[in-house]
Parts: structure tokens; sequence; C-alpha cells
């Protein structure tokens, strides 16, 4: 049978993965947005998810632990992007602004 | 089917490709027929239901209004509203339908599976859970306020009852073992052709069917969840704005969602294309896609039965509903059917040593006894929670000045 | 087949790099975080094509179908600063892409040119057979790659899927499962928690002149000071506040 195993070496999809982590880092420096840097984190979580699928797959494809952490990982992002945006919402509501660099003073 | 075009082509990856191109082209044709159907009965249903006739003069019992309808609504001019954000509004259709009927590639006619991947029933609640985007996208992009309002109604529902959807639906997966739907078919066969192999003869069964029914209503927002489109608050909801071409679409998507609701709801606890004479080699190939066939629609009139009786829910009932009333059922269904398992299938080794002596595993008497503590836990379960939100007064109604 | 799998492999990249490259720069935020769902949903069928089709689905579940959702969301509850007007990026971002251009330059270089991993040798199909699993986790992980035979044909032995990940959940990760429910369940409270309102201190909608009278007050005080609202002010007092602004 098949598969991308024998179709494409590791290092391609390495190589997919890591320019989506460098897209999602891009994003996260230079959005002003904050939901706009959440997204930029969520792009580099799933990179970082692609990588751990793709050693799993070729080098220990018998083995579950490239599945539990992808699984783990993903479980982490949606805590993330739960607080995350709740805490967007919260500065919000006090700030009426999302924009990173305007949120700079410690008192509520 | 891949034999089939591997004879004419010869070449391994051109017949797959055939293959699956020929399986979705009549999953495709097999399902805009259906919602011709369904079309039909659902106004015709209704008719009756409510004293009157329904359309009856195109076509013998007026069998053809669809399709004069479909040619009307073809015909019609296409618009965008000026404000609209033009791409957003074109996709959203597209995405609704796509994820529909992306579900129907894992939903089995009978003894004809057009895919069996082994995380079929989780593939079918994904798959749907993706028409969500669409709908936000279809009330974000048409710049409406009652298109907006329809949107965040329709999302907020679809997510509340995903959740007892899935939970109810774990319970048969716990008790078959595997999430690929023809497992879970294949569970409820019985070589005598007894119904009694249904999952929704059995008391952990029967609640998870009660729980995915009513959640699935939800998620295809039938009535009496309709809320996203309600037409006597929003206008049509998030499908104001849509005309023509694209509001056919729409209206696709929805009876090819109903549809595969009443399919799956077949196919997990009404035993698929089980029944008699199921098994012969070709035959009952054609008498099984008849026996889904029959159950799914069976299982369609009832919606419209609903439709017809049961009036439409507040958005707040319909929020209590969701997290006060079937969650905590789908919750304790997990835990009787968890005992289920124990008592019927676990010996000494598993640390069930008492139910040896009830006999060996699987044995009459054990049935019997899990029989027995499930549907006392099951039914006692359903009479609390439904008094509890009785008595702590959920439904009642306060009239808030503020909004969100 | 290589060759289908070949085709499907590199279009699906370029969705997922393309999609993604639109998140990061295109100035309609509801727009970047459509891109957002399309590179999520290629990453799934990413998945898919690794066979890894529990990921998959979980990835359409949680991601396609839950977090977009709820970034979705979050940018229309706040809508009236993330509008098109609104400058999207900083001023100094040639920064960032410059050090994201650099990061992608020293993580490539080293997998294209010096492929230490133990799978096959470059070019040649690889393949991580069954038998010599054994072996190769007693030699290190940098030893030369000649000795994994490329066996395209075998048959490839029983990955691991929904069956197996359900056992290892309950038996060896079992530390680690409980935990992600812990950190679940925090999360959940957490989240109530943070964007709760009270009910009397909700704030009330504006109406299209408070709206526009907000907006003209952005424009004068120039986006640098945080705003202290007047929109903050309780239903009865809204219109207090307008006149105190004027």
């Amino acid at each position: 049978m098949r598969s991308i195993v024998t179709a494409m070496p590791l290092e391609a999809i390495l190589t997919v993965a890591a320019a989506l982590f460098c897209i999602g880092l891009f994003g996260a420096l230079s959005r002003r947005n904050i939901i706009g840097i959440l997204m930029g984190v969520e792009l580099m979580l799933n990179a970082v998810n692609i990588n751990l699928i793709a050693f799993w797959r070729y080098l220990e494809p018998t083995n579950t632990s490239g599945l539990i952490f992808a699984i783990i990982a993903i479980t982490v992002a949606a805590a993330e992007a739960a607080v995350g945006l709740a805490m967007v919402i919260a500065v919000y509501r006090t700030r009426l602004t999302i924009n990173a660099d305007e949120v700079d003073t410690l008192r509520g | 089917m891949r034999a089939m075009w591997e004879f004419f082509f010869g070449v391994g990856w051109l017949a797959t490709l055939t293959s699956y191109l020929t399986i979705t082209t009549a999953i495709l044709v097999a399902g805009s027929l259906v919602m011709m159907l369904l079309t039909w009965i659902e106004r015709r249903g209704l008719g009756y239901m409510q004293d009157r006739k329904g359309p009856n003069r195109v076509g013998p019992f007026g069998l053809f209004q669809p399709i004069a309808e479909a040619i009307k609504t073809i015909t019609k001019e296409d618009i965008t509203p000026t404000d609209a954000d033009r791409w957003v509004h074109f996709l959203a259709p597209v995405v609704i339908l796509a994820s529909t009927v992306a579900a129907f590639a894992v939903i089995p006619w009978g003894n004809l599976i057009p895919v069996d991947i082994n995380v079929g029933v989780l593939y079918i609640v994904a798959v749907s859970a993706v028409h969500t985007v669409g709908i936000l996208m279809a009330g974000w992009a048409s710049n409406n306020k009652f298109a907006l309002l329809g949107g965040m109604r329709g999302v907020a529902q679809a997510i509340s009852y995903e959740i007892p959807q899935v939970l109810s639906l774990v319970s048969i997966v716990m008790l078959v073992g595997s999430m690929s739907v023809v497992d879970v078919i294949q569970n409820q066969m019985d070589p005598y052709g007894n119904i009694l192999s249904w999952h929704i003869f059995t008391p952990v069964g029967l609640l998870s069917f009660i729980v995915f029914w009513i959640a699935s209503l939800a998620e295809g927002e039938r009535p009496p969840f309709d809320n996203p489109e309600a037409e006597s608050e929003l206008v049509a909801g998030y499908m104001t704005e849509y005309g023509g071409m694209k509001f056919a679409v729409l209206f696709l998507a929805n009876y090819l969602t109903n549809f595969a609701i009443c399919a799956v709801t077949a196919g997990v606890f009404l035993g698929g294309g089980n029944g008699p004479g199921s098994d012969i080699p070709i035959l009952g190939t054609l008498l099984s896609v008849f026996y889904f066939l029959a159950k799914s629609l069976g299982l369609f009139f009832v919606m419209v039965w609903i439709r017809g009786v049961v009036p439409r829910l507040r958005i707040d009932e319909l929020m209590h509903f969701a997290w006060k009333f079937l969650l905590p059922l789908a919750l304790v269904n997990i835990f009787s059917t968890s005992l289920w398992i124990a008592i019927i299938r676990w010996g000494a080794e598993q640390g069930m040593g008492i139910a040896e002596a009830l006999g060996a595993p699987g044995s009459i008497a054990r049935i019997a006894v899990a029989w027995v503590v499930t549907a006392i836990i099951n039914v006692v379960a359903f009479f609390l929670v439904a008094r509890l939100n009785a008595t702590r007064g959920v439904t009642t109604y306060q009239a808030t000045p503020t909004a969100v | 087949m290589d060759f289908i799998i070949g085709l499907i492999f590199w279009g699906l990249s370029a969705l997922i790099l393309f999609s993604g490259l639109m998140v990061v720069i295109v100035k309609n935020i509801i727009h970047a975080a459509l891109w957002l769902i399309a590179s999520f949903a290629g990453i799934a069928a990413f998945y898919f094509l690794l066979e890894a089709p529990y990921i998959g689905v979980v990835q359409i579940l949680v991601y396609t179908g839950a977090i977009s959702i709820l970034m979705l969301f979050a940018i229309m509850l706040t809508r009236q600063v993330t509008g098109e007007g609104t400058q999207q990026l900083f001023k100094r971002w040639w920064v960032a892409a410059l050090v994201a251009f650099g990061l992608f330059a020293v993580v490539i270089v080293p997998t294209i040119w010096f492929p230490r991993l133990p799978v096959a040798e470059r070019g040649q199909p690889t393949y991580w057979p069954q038998s010599d699993r054994a072996a190769a986790s007693a030699t290190p992980a940098a030893a030369p790659a000649a000795q994994q035979e490329p066996q395209p044909e075998a048959e490839t032995p029983q990955i691991a899927g929904a069956f197996e990940i359900g056992r290892s959940f309950m038996a060896e990760y079992l530390l680690p499962f409980e935990v992600s429910s812990l950190l679940l369940l925090v999360a959940l409270i957490g989240a109530v928690v943070i964007a709760y309102e009270e009910r009397t201190r909700r704030r009330r909608i504006l109406t299209l002149a408070e709206e526009a009278e907000l907006r003209r007050s952005v424009a004068g005080l120039g986006m640098e000071r945080p705003l202290q609202a007047s929109a903050q002010l309780p239903p009865g007092k809204s219109e207090a506040g307008t006149a105190e602004r004027r």
C-alpha cells in the first residue's frame, strides 16, 4: 500500500510546517489587534502539531506517543484560546480598545 | 466498485479516483432527489395536519412541485446587497452545503458503504459542526441586523446542542467499542431478523436516542428549534439577504442536513439497512437500501409531525433545555452504559466477581439484571431532572432592559 | 499513486501556506479569521493524508468548529474598533518580518542540507520497518541510514489509530490525560470569571449617533491614550455621559 511515506520525504513536511510557524510568528509579532496576535499563535501551534504528526508517522507509526502529544497540544490550544479571548473581551470592556500598543497601563 | 473500474482501466490510481468520483456523483444525485422528496413530504404532511391539502396540482399528487420550484428559483435574479461583503456573502452557502454533503461520505445506504473510516461517528459530528462557520459568514456578510441576529442565534444554538449530541453518541460508541458507522450497524445485526437487537430497544439506547434526536433537531434547525430563521421575528434569519440560486443552495443544504440526521439516527439506533433478508447476496442489497430509506423517511415524517404539533421555543428556554436537561441526561446515560457493560461483559479479572454468580458473560440472567438496573437509573434520572427543571423555575422570564 | 499523493501534498501545502499568509497580512480582521479557518481545514486534510484520521477529525471539531467560532464572536463583540479604517500592523512590522524570515532560514537550512533523521537516504522512498525498530533504537539517532532497506511494497505495520489512542490514554498516559482535563476545567471557569459582567453594569448598546460620536472622540484623542469611555456608564446615565463629552 502506497502512502505519503513512500511519496514524500519527511523534510518536505518539515519545511511546510516551518514556513507556517514563521508566518504565524510574523503575525504574532506584527499585528496590533490582540485577536490577530492570538491568530498568529494558533498558526504556530498548528505548525508544531504538523511536525509532531509527521515525526510520528515517519519514525514511530506503531507507537501512540506522537498522537497523544498532538492531542494534548490541541487541548492546551483550546484552553489558551478560551482564556485569551475572554481576556480580550475584558480588556475591551475597560479600555474600549483591543490594540496591543494602547493597553499599556497597569491600572485597571 | 473499485474492482469494476480496475477492469476498465487496469491502472490502480485511475481506478481509485474514478470509483471515488462515481460514488460522489451517486451520493450527490441521490441526495438532491431525496431532498425533493423531502420537501414534498413535508408540505403535504404539514398540509394534512393543518386540515388542508398542500401542493397537489403539478404532477400526480403534486409530486413534481419541487421541480417546478427549482426551475422558478434558478431563473430568478441573483442579488447581492450593496453593502454586503461580496466574497463572504457568496462563499457562505458554499461552505454550508459542502459541510453538509461531506457528512454523507461515511453514511451507509443499507449495504452500500461509500467510505468506512474508523472514526466515522466523530467525523459526522465534526463535519456538521463546520456549517456553523457558514451560518456566521452568511449572517455577518449580509450586513443586515436580522441576518446577523439569526446567524448569532444559529451558532449559539448549534454549539450548545453539539455537546449533548456528542455525549449521547459516546454511550453508543462505548456499547459498540468502535467509532466506525459500519461497526455500529453491524452490532445491531441479528441473524434471525430480530428487531430487538436494535440499540433503541435497550434502556441505554433509548435515552441516548431521545437526547440525540432532540439535539439533532436543534442542530438541523428544525422546529421547535428554528429560532435562527424564525419567520415571525427575524424575517428569515441568516437567509434574509439571499435570493435565487444561493437561496436554493441554502435550502438544499437545510434539507440535506435533515436527511443526514435521519440517516444517522436510523443507522445508529434503528439498525440502518438491517431487516429480514438484508444479508442475501444481491437482492439483500436492494432490500437493505429499501429498509434504510424507509427508516430514514419515517424519521423525517416524525420531524414533520413535531413541526406540526410543537410551538417554537424562546431563545433562553432553548439554551436552558440544552444545558440543564439534555446534558445531565447524557452524562447519566454514560454512567448507566458503563454499568451495562460491566454487568454483562466483565468477569472476575476486571473486578466484577459479583456478576459471576449470575452466569457467564453475555448470559440471559446478566442481560436481565443489566436491563433492570439501567432502566431504573435512566427513568429515575429522567424524572428527577425534569422535576428539578420544573421547580427551579428555569423558564421564568424577566424582561431586562439591557442587552449584550 | 505516488504522483497523486505528491500532487495532493503540494496542493494542500499551497492552501495552508497561502491562507496562513493571508491571515497575517489581510486588512479586515474578519477576513483574517475566515482565512484562518481555511488554513485549519487544510491542516485537517493534511492529517488525513498523514494517516492520522482521528487527529484530523479532532482538528476539524476543535479548531474549525470551535476555536475559530470563538474568534469570530470575539471580533464581532469588539467590532467598533476593528473596522477597516484602523491600522492593523505595527509601524515597525518589517522587523517582525525579518525575525520570522531569519528564523525560517535558520531552521530550514539544516533540515534540507544536513538531514540527520533516521528515516532513509534523501530521494529514496522512506520507510521504517517494524523489525528494525529495536535495532535502530539501540543505535544513536544520527546513525547512517544505509542499514534500512527501502521496502515500498511491504505492508505498513499496524498504524496506531483511535483504538490505540484510547488504550494508551487509559494506561501509560493516564496522568497527562487527567492533567489536561483539569486544565480544561480551569480554563472553562477562568474564561467565565474573566468575561462575566454583572447585569447591572452591563453596557447598553449604543445608538448610531452615539457610536459616531464615540468614533469622533477616538479620532480626536489620538490612538495613544486608553479611552475612558462614556459608554461604560450604566444605562440611565449615558445621556449625561454624552453631554459631558460635548
